[in-house]
């Protein structure tokens, strides 16, 4: 059962950290390519704060308003820069995060921080808790599509030149997006941090900010339901299947090209399509 | 008379050049100006000033009497200016209905935290519907930018502006790449838009139409005003006469 | 002497990110794509300068390979990987790119080995004294004298020659050039090849300085190479060349004097964005 219990934690937290991006990249269509320095950012606070001896659910709001924090500097960041040249500056803000956590004695250098106190709770709590947080917010991202902020969102990421001709102000709602998506990374983090219990400066770097821009790309990028599908299977791949484990990078990268390649808005979009299809095949 | 828009002695340079030359115009209440100019005008630059993405070395333009410098186009747009672009520009991923409706949505969207709070979309439908039945496009509600043609996209820029219930209009180009039909067609509806009382300035190539449906033309001709005032009038001014036909010999 | 020292080296550091950037540079002038990959064909470059000299003995000879070799798969990418998305968003053929990258360097893991490989008889290793107690390589010094002469042949060759005029005349305007007869495909089929070429030169190069290639050499350089392309104003050839040896100078005076506070390989970064805010069209660049 233990196994079972660690699976479906890894999953969870996957689950909440890849949708935490796609409300950023999916919803209002800004690429990030260093979201791993949010779910950092949250794992280093809070297993400093628990190491202090704070009581482990208390950590959670403090590191989401820190990653939120430092979400917003970066959200400032993308009011100057667009495209392509956002997602090499967010590229440049996580290989930054790295470079200066490694330098940093505090949070435990290049060695990083080991000995992370477990969570006030049992395995099996810990598991439905992650799982309860993951479920919020897929259910919170499942209404802000509705909302008219959602709608907001669908225009900046059409067209960000048209919403604001259209008189709205495209840059708060670009904050807002920044803000939540690396809040919720943030808290990720923190559940990261408590459930392996070790973090390095490794744990975050530029491969993991590609891998989860995978997991959301290659579930259908702003589809909640084909990102959340698609992080639970490619986080947990890798740890039924050793060989998987051993080809984990190339198995990420070849599924990513074949996507970007081939079917740009990946899973859900092939589902959708071959549904269109169907329905009209079947009258 | 009440002024909409005033634009004071604006002066753009672009390096050496002088774009435009302390240029003043007023537009009232209830008025359909048409701007015209042959090519290299500084037609562009003008409007481009209204809408602040070029800033003037001198001069400055008013809304309702408020100065726009220093204001982003968002900001422009709600206090009162509403653009139709001469390239047309939907929003591809949905609907020409939700084209217009995000537009009708500005109480909405104005502040994030009220855009979070709301889900209900159909009262904006509702009279995106009526906006686009109003600009002849009843028939496409539910069709996709980009399965029509140019002269429903050109029409679908005019509805969305006016979903912002603007104090002013800005129509640029809005003729161009219709055939005559087309053209005919769309200056009718502009003219009906004015007629019910929107103050429109309609920045235009084709003089022909431009000539049939405004009553006020302003001249502009290498940045430099030509003339303003009465269609009539204008045309009757040797310098427009000659800036049209003559070239600038 | 130490100033003197950190500076020298650093040239020699910015001019293997030269030869690399400049590649980068060269495509994006022309497809405006962000080609991380390219440091995929640096790596390759250095595995199979490896490769032919131990089987052959001649370091010239693999130089040559590497660069026919690498410029030949180079042309391969850009016709596979990114001729079918290039109507699409520019990310989508970064992110591409990203992915071809990670699983260049899973393959050559996989191919080559985990460790690496050396030359078995490295050359170029003699020393030169410039001045008393300062000695250079031969191969640091080799690096220079190709890249000067590698990147003043092509600037030559770009200014002089009906090819170079064709593929000038394709970055600035590709319709206009394509109207005065100019097939754009063959431009940019040898634009790939150059810039593959470039990198291939670099990898073998890189490789005998470290006397070792192994699958990640790649990973650092393409993100500092995507750092320098922006900062030298984007598409700029003398822009890139510039920031390619200022970081190297950077670089070599920051590991000593800001090694406590930020990694060697995060400075590059921390100016990339500072650069970006600044003026988000780099530093050169026009617009």
């Amino acid at each position: 059962m233990a196994y079972e219990i660690t699976l479906a934690t890894t999953m969870a937290i996957s689950v909440l950290f890849a949708l935490s991006l796609n409300f950023i990249s999916g919803f209002c269509g800004q690429i990030s390519l260093g979201h791993a320095a949010f779910l950092g950012t949250g794992a280093y606070a809070s297993a400093t704060l628990t190491k202090a001896s704070v009581p482990f659910l208390l950590t959670l709001p403090a590191s989401a308003v820190i990653a939120g924090f430092f979400g917003f500097l970066i959200g400032l960041a993308s009011l100057r820069v667009r495209h392509d040249f956002l997602a090499i500056t967010t590229m440049g803000v996580g290989f930054l995060f790295v470079g200066v956590v490694r330098k940093q004695d505090f949070l435990g250098g290049e060695l990083g921080m080991a000995g992370i106190p477990s969570p006030d709770m049992s395995r099996e709590m810990f598991m439905v808790f992650c799982i309860f947080l993951a479920a919020v917010f897929a259910v919170f991202s499942l209404y802000i599509r509705r909302s008219w902020m959602g709608f907001v969102f669908d225009s900046i990421a059409d067209n960000e030149d048209v919403t604001r001709i259209l008189g709205i102000d495209a840059s708060r709602f670009k904050l807002a997006a920044f803000v939540i998506g690396t809040a919720g990374a943030g808290i990720a983090g923190a559940l990261y941090a408590h459930h392996f219990r070790y973090i390095g400066p490794d744990s975050f770097g530029f491969v993991q900010s590609v891998s989860v821009l995978a997991m959301v790309i290659v579930g259908g990028i702003g589809s909640v339901w084909g990102v959340a599908f698609a992080a639970a299977i490619l986080s947990v791949l890798p740890l039924l299947v050793q060989f998987v484990d051993d080809y984990k990078l190339l198995l990420y990268s070849a599924l990513l090209f074949a996507m970007m390649r081939f079917a740009p808005d990946g899973i859900a979009g092939i589902v959708r399509r071959s549904a269109a299809r169907f329905r009209r095949a079947t009258p | 008379m009440t002024p909409v828009l005033q634009i004071e002695n604006v002066t753009v340079r672009f390096g050496g050049v002088t774009a435009v030359h302390d240029v003043s115009l007023t537009i009232n209440v209830g008025e359909l100006v048409g701007f015209i100019g042959p090519n290299g005008a500084g037609k562009t630059t003008l409007m481009r000033v209204i809408t602040g993405i070029v800033k003037p070395q001198q001069g400055r333009v008013l809304l309702e009497g408020r100065d726009l410098a220093r204001k982003s186009i968002d900001a422009r747009v709600g206090a009162g200016l509403a653009l139709a672009q001469q390239i047309v520009q939907p929003l591809h991923d949905m609907s020409m209905l939700d084209n217009v409706a995000l537009s009708c949505g500005s109480r909405k969207t104005g502040r994030v935290i009220t855009a979070m709070l709301h889900t209900n979309r159909e009262p904006e439908r509702d009279k995106a519907r009526g906006l686009l039945e109003k600009v002849g496009l009843g028939n496409v509600v539910d069709a996709m930018p980009a399965t029509l043609p140019l002269g429903y996209l050109k029409r679908l820029e005019v509805a969305r502006a006016m979903a912002l219930e603007p104090k002013l209009l800005l129509l640029d180009e809005p003729l161009a790449g219709l055939n005559q039909a087309e053209a005919a067609g769309l200056a009718d509806l502009i003219l009906g838009l004015n007629k019910a009382g929107q103050t429109i300035l309609l920045i235009e190539h084709n003089l022909r139409e431009v000539l049939r449906i405004c009553p006020t033309l302003y001249v502009q001709d290498n940045g430099v005003p030509l003339a303003f005032g009465e269609a009539g009038e204008v045309m009757k001014n040797p310098d427009v006469r000659s800036a049209y036909l003559g070239g600038h010999a | 002497m130490l100033y003197l020292e950190l500076f020298i080296q650093g040239i020699v550091q910015g001019s293997i990110y030269g030869l690399i950037a400049l590649g980068l540079t060269l495509v994006y002038g022309l497809l405006r794509i962000l080609h991380v990959a390219h440091a995929a064909l640096f790596t390759l470059g250095g595995y199979i300068g490896v490769i032919v000299t131990n089987f052959t003995g001649s370091f010239a000879l693999a130089m040559f390979v590497a660069m026919i070799v690498v410029g030949v798969i180079g042309m391969a990418v850009y016709k596979f990987a990114y001729e079918p998305i290039l109507h699409r968003p520019p990310y989508i053929a970064l992110i591409a790119s990203i992915a071809l990258f990670i699983a260049s360097e899973e393959i050559y893991r996989i191919v080559f080995g985990p460790f690496g490989l050396s030359y078995i008889n490295p050359p170029l290793q003699g020393q030169i004294e410039i001045f008393s107690g300062f000695r250079l390589k031969h191969g640091e010094i080799l690096v220079m004298v190709i890249a000067v002469v590698m990147l003043s042949a092509l600037a030559w060759l770009s200014a002089n020659t009906r090819t170079g005029v064709a593929w000038r005349a394709t970055v600035t305007d590709p319709e206009m050039a394509a109207a005065f007869g100019i097939k754009i495909q063959n431009v940019r089929y040898l634009n790939f090849f150059i810039a593959s070429a470039l990198a291939a030169v670099a990898g073998v190069l890189v490789a005998l300085l470290n006397n070792l290639v192994e699958p990640t050499m790649g990973s650092v350089p393409s993100y500092k190479a995507l750092a320098i392309i922006v900062l030298g104003g984007l598409g700029s050839i003398r822009g890139t060349l510039v920031a390619a040896l200022a970081l190297g100078v950077i670089e070599a005076y920051g590991t000593i004097y800001l090694g406590k506070i930020l990694d060697r390989d995060a400075l590059a970064f921390a100016f990339l964005i500072i650069v970006l805010m600044v003026r988000p069209q780099g530093l050169l660049g026009e617009k």
